[in-house]
């Protein structure tokens, strides 16, 4: 092999290699990505069903209730609330009045069915995106937490 | 009086920098030793002042000197002392001086232990070391000084988040910021050796063991850290492709591909614009993972304290730094001679192969990390990107990588006979179909990836094996013989096929605990029973226990295995009153590699518990496997030829030692 | 003063850091780099004599090193050091060390620092006798108390009217519930939770609060505390003949020397309904009655005031007991008070950017600047 053609070589594998990996990542872009909802934004229909997204806020006050294994509950951004239910265990810091992300689908009726359930490692830390949506309702007020 | 010690002590260790950042520079120019050595002096007499400084702000948290803002905080006095001292660390202010610290330490480690460096290069690596020194003193000082006071002090703080006293917090923020930080010495070698334009097969040698270094402690710092999340949150997972996460993975796929490559470099003096720019990359994507943490710009579950304000300077310090090095870069770059050539089917080809994969497999996590946040800024959609795309993209290079991974070593240097090669690893390809077909039948033919996961992990630990073997020859010679080239294996070629078997130690746990993990989320009442796999559990009763600042709530549950009580596993409830928080702790109960994992979810009203019950088959190699990796790099680190050059004492002469 | 010397001697080492190698001449012979390369032509003949490279290879390679080794001894002979060189540069530096390092140092930590802050480690600050500390020392070393003894209800019980003579409402609260769950349920447990959340509702009978009240009654249906309560929730929900009516059964079934009967007749006049009339005010009664309750009103509210600023010379910290205290002292008139307040709190508050624009904000909105 010449010098040239080993180059071409090494140049070609190179090239394989990062084409490869673009295509993973579009692909993968394309399929898993997860895009973030306001409880606004589900409530008025502008949500297809059967799509995973993230949706954002607070727990509604008085509106946990648990049997069993089932929880359900609303999530709110002061405007609007979405009916939510999750079959599980949920994290220590999930309480009425945080702010909470859950993932999952809308379900038929408008019963959000989610399969995860985050909240924050800690009680001062709202997550960005809730603390968003919260701003957008106008229900915020910079200053008010969010930050320690 | 001792915070203020620390916070002087600090500002003299800024000044020191200042001082080092530029004399040993000029004194490299002018070929004057004195101005060179000064280098060194500064360098541990800075590392002197950052030790004080760090141990003054310990000594306020032991003391729970409350006038100390960051201390009111971060820590109570009730805490047992263990926390006290690591709460030091468990927040901004504290944590950044510990990382200072840790770069003060390499600057002198390399002005202590650098005497087999030449005194231009060493003199112009401290003065590079000591630029990023200044920056992060400047940061911490104007953004995140941890010795401001408060007039009137308290007489309680407020406690560290729950969340992190923990004892795995105690090991696992410093070794992670040994492998970040360490990185910043090959970024420092990197920068000198652009600076001095001498950019040859012995500077490859010089960087090689502090590389190895920062490797070992982002390796193991990456596996405490997982195994941190696992057993505290309470999820049963243990890699959740979080952005705190990824910004520890990138630099660890970066500095995994730049000891490959420095290894090409030093044999072959090739691929030398590629090692250098992975030098740089390196670094730059841990100051990337600081940035992400230290800013908030990725929500992420790990982020326990943010500002803008922050972020902004340290992407100021991003910026110029991989900006500078990247100008030096093209102005060397024209000047770099033609390496080594050799074939594409060679050593070099694989491990250029083996970069290759590594840098894309870090590019697809770069994307997946950073892609949230170009979107949001283009459109204000707000995504989420989640495992899935890591999985999808992440997994599928790794597959060839890993499948290439034991022909590289069986290669020779220049050109390399891929079917004689192919030809010894017959055995441990044999192992690995042999393994894909067992589980095969004993899945019963479902179809899935697990079976091949396991075959590729068995032709992985194969391959090591055969590496050895083949080096020893244990297989063509008699045994005294082999023995005997064992001996004289270079430690090195040791290290090299146990990290190589750690990666398919590591790649077995994560397939058998990704495939055959079982999961249970059950309601019980005190003696009912659940049973998972061979488990049976009973829920036995729910006691109440004090500890020094926490109540819990034990539930205690009795294993069964046959019949036959295991053990009483005692996951809890704790509540802590400072910061009305509560945690779960989850109990593990150890079977041989594999664990059975019970973690508490709340109480309904009859008294009934939600508990989630998972049994982990072959988890715990997950984190052996980067244990044995990390032990094979303490073996390369250890072997004699790392140290060549240094000037010994007396007997100069042997040039090829008889062994 | 030992702080000053501490200073200047942790600064003259620093100096000396700098200055000694200047003044020592370091030279030594520098590193010979072509020893790696010896190194790697020493491994050639090692890996050919163990039959892992063959002839050729190793022929090869010796000559690709070897090249490499001449490249860097002729480097090497261009760099020799100069030991004795540039003096000049070694002045420059052993001035700026002597100059620029305690002004850079002195001048950055002038800028941040506290010299003349003590430190105040929490065992010296313990160690005062109890009747020269502060109620908040004795409320926290009451409170580590009760946290390393979970089981001891009688010291929540013993906590919680401090907390609520502090002000500190949501620990009185708190305090209250573990009371209510170590020590068991009782009316009077029930009823003091109901009252400490009243008090952390600003007044306000909440939802949660009436349910403790009721639970209280459900166990003592004569509970008087819990029948009081019970009563200001209906005069907030308007109902107020209902809450007469609650009260006044309460008032006829007291005993005659009840030390409570006072409060309850009190409110009774402030429903603006004279006790055992059932016609309505007249006009003179309600405004008698109103002025009456503003006097009082204000007084309450001083007494709470004085409180919470007693409250914050102990605890500078807390942005929001600040915030709390100059709205209390603008809502009494109290403008120079309020101005004072406000003073002490971006003093207290000063590290934090932050909190200190909230002082400033408030101050701005109150017009007080």
């Amino acid at each position: 092999m010449t010098r040239k053609q080993r180059r071409l070589v090494l140049i070609g594998a190179a090239l394989g290699v990062l084409g490869l990996a673009l295509a993973l990542v579009l692909g993968a872009l394309r399929d898993s990505i997860v895009f973030f909802q306001s409880p606004t934004d589900v409530a008025e229909g502008k949500v297809a069903p059967d799509k995973r997204l993230r949706l954002g806020g607070l727990v509604k006050d008085g509106s946990v209730k648990r049997n069993d294994l089932l929880i359900e509950f609303a999530v709110t951004d002061g405007n609007k609330d979405v009916p939510v239910s999750y079959r599980g265990i949920v994290p220590d810091l999930f309480r009425e009045g945080q702010g909470v992300v859950v993932e999952g689908k809308l379900g038929a009726g408008g019963q959000f069915v989610a399969d995860t359930v985050l909240a924050k490692h800690d009680e001062n830390y709202m997550p960005r995106e809730v603390a968003d949506a919260l701003k957008k309702s106008g229900r915020w007020k910079e200053g008010e937490g969010g930050k320690k | 009086m001792i915070a203020e010690l620390g916070h002087y002590a600090l500002v003299l260790a800024l000044g020191l920098s200042l001082i080092q950042g530029v004399a040993p520079l000029i004194g490299a120019r002018r070929g004057d030793a004195a101005l060179m050595q000064l280098g060194s002096s500064t360098a541990l007499m800075q590392f002197v002042f950052a030790a004080a400084s760090f141990a003054a702000l310990v000594a306020c948290y032991l003391m729970s000197d409350f006038s100390v803002a960051n201390v009111f905080q971060n820590s109570n006095s009730q805490m047992p002392v263990i926390y006290k001292f690591t709460s030091a660390w468990g927040n901004h202010e504290g944590s950044m001086l510990l990382w200072v610290l840790i770069l003060a330490l390499f600057g002198a480690l390399v002005a202590g232990f650098g005497s087999n460096l030449p005194a231009t290069l060493k003199a112009d690596v401290l003065a590079v070391q000591a630029w990023i020194g200044a920056a992060f003193y400047l940061f911490i000082l104007f953004t995140s000084n941890p010795f401001l006071r408060i007039a009137e002090p308290p007489f309680e703080g407020r406690d560290l988040n729950p969340i992190l006293q923990d004892f795995g917090l105690a090991v696992h923020p410093p070794l992670l910021y040994l492998g970040y930080v360490g990185c910043s010495i090959a970024f420092s070698f990197a920068a000198a050796a652009l600076i001095e334009g001498r950019i040859d097969a012995a500077w490859a040698r010089y960087v090689r063991p502090w590389t190895l270094g920062a490797w070992m402690a982002l390796t193991v710092g990456i596996a405490m850290g997982s195994y941190w999340a696992y057993y505290e949150l309470g999820w049963g997972g243990w890699w959740f492709w979080d952005p705190v996460e990824n910004a520890s993975l990138m630099p660890w796929l970066a500095a995994t591909a730049l000891l490959h490559s420095a290894v090409v470099m030093e044999k072959r003096d090739a691929l030398k614009i590629w090692t250098l720019l992975l030098a740089i990359l390196a670094f730059s994507l841990s100051l990337l993972g600081t940035f992400l943490v230290r800013s908030g710009v990725l929500t992420s579950v790990h982020t326990f304290a943010s500002d803008p304000t922050r972020g902004v300077f340290i992407l100021a310090i991003l910026v110029i730094f991989i900006g500078g090095s990247l100008a030096l870069f093209a102005w060397r770059a024209p000047a770099l001679t033609q390496g080594g050539l050799f074939a594409p089917v060679s050593r070099e080809g694989a491990l250029l192969l083996n970069n290759l994969f590594l840098a894309s497999a870090c590019a697809t996590v770069f994307v997946g990390t950073l892609y949230p946040l170009a979107l949001e800024a283009l459109t204000g959609d707000k995504i989420s990107v989640g495992a899935p795309f890591f999985v999808l993209t992440f997994a599928p290079l790794f597959v060839p990588l890993l499948l290439a991974m034991p022909f590289g070593p069986l290669l020779a240097w220049k050109r390399g006979d891929a079917y004689g090669a192919a030809q010894r690893l017959l055995a441990a390809a044999a192992v690995g179909v042999m393994a894909v077909v067992i589980v095969l039948i004993a899945e019963g033919g479902s179809v899935s990836l697990a079976p091949f996961g396991i075959g590729l992990a068995l032709f992985v630990m194969g391959g090591a094996v055969t590496d050895l073997a083949e080096r020893t020859g244990v297989v063509r010679i008699p045994f005294a013989a082999a023995r005997a080239r064992a001996a004289g294996l270079p430690r090195s070629a040791w290290g090299t096929a146990l990290a190589h078997f750690g990666v398919g130690v590591t790649l077995l746990g994560i397939v058998a605990e990704t495939h055959w993990n079982a999961e249970r989320i059950v309601s019980l009442k005190p003696s009912q029973a659940v049973t998972l796999r061979h488990y049976e559990l009973t829920f036995e009763d729910v006691v109440a226990r004090q500890g020094p600042n926490y109540r819990e709530q034990v539930a205690r549950f009795a294993v069964r295995r046959d019949g036959q009580v295991l053990a009483t596993l005692e996951p809890s409830k704790r509540s802590f009153a400072t910061r009305g928080m509560t945690t779960t702790e989850a109990a593990l109960l150890t079977r041989g590699v594999s664990q059975l994992y019970v973690s508490l979810g709340d109480t309904a009203a009859d008294g009934a518990l939600v508990v989630r019950i998972y049994h982990k088959p072959l988890v715990l190699l997950i984190w052996l496997g980067a244990l044995v990796m990390a032990l094979g790099g303490a073996l390369s680190l250890s072997d004699r030829r790392l140290r060549i050059g240094a000037p010994k004492p007396a007997a100069k002469s042997t040039l090829a030692p008889a062994e | 003063m030992t702080l000053w010397l501490a200073f200047s001697l942790m600064t003259a080492a620093a100096i000396f850091a700098v200055v000694w190698p200047l003044s020592r001449g370091a030279r030594g012979r520098d590193v010979d780099t072509t020893e790696i390369y010896r190194d790697q032509l020493g491994e050639i003949g090692r890996d050919l004599a163990m039959h892992r490279i063959g002839e050729a290879e190793a022929h090869a390679a010796r000559v690709e090193v070897s090249r490499r080794l001449l490249a860097a001894a002729d480097a090497q002979q261009e760099s020799t050091l100069q030991p004795g060189a540039a003096l000049r540069h070694r002045r420059i530096a052993a001035l700026a060390a002597l100059v620029l390092l305690p002004l850079i140092a002195g001048g950055i930590y002038l800028l941040l620092g506290s010299p003349n802050m003590p430190g105040a480690p929490l065992a010296a600050r313990l160690a005062v006798p109890p009747e020269q500390r502060s109620l908040a020392s004795l409320v926290s070393q009451a409170e580590a108390h009760v946290e390393r003894n979970a089981g001891d209800g009688r010291g929540w019980e013993v906590l919680a009217p401090v907390y609520l003579r502090m002000g500190r409402f949501d620990d009185a609260v708190r305090a209250r519930k573990n009371a209510l769950a170590l020590n068991g349920e009782t009316a009077d447990r029930r009823a003091d939770l109901g009252e400490a959340l009243v008090a952390a509702g600003n007044g306000i009978v909440s939802v949660e609060a009436k349910a403790a009240f009721d639970g209280a009654l459900a166990l003592n249906p004569k509970h008087e505390k819990a029948r009081f309560f019970i009563g200001l929730a209906l005069q907030q929900d308007g109902r107020k003949a209902e809450a007469a009516r609650t009260w006044q059964t309460l008032l006829d079934e007291a005993p005659p020397d009840a030390p409570w009967a006072a409060t309850v007749r009190q409110a009774l006049a402030e429903l603006a309904v004279p006790a055992g009339s059932s016609s309505g005010p007249s006009a003179e009664d309600v405004a008698a009655a109103s002025k009456l309750r503003e006097g009082e009103r204000n007084e309450m509210v001083r007494g709470m005031v004085a409180r919470l600023a007693a409250r914050m010379k102990d605890e500078p910290g807390d942005l929001d007991g600040w915030l709390r205290l100059i709205r209390a002292y603008t809502v009494l008139g109290e403008r120079e008070q309020a101005r004072a307040a406000a003073a002490d709190a971006r003093r207290a508050l000063g590290n934090d950017r932050d909190k200190a624009q909230r002082i400033d904000d408030l101050v701005k909105a109150l017009g007080l600047s």
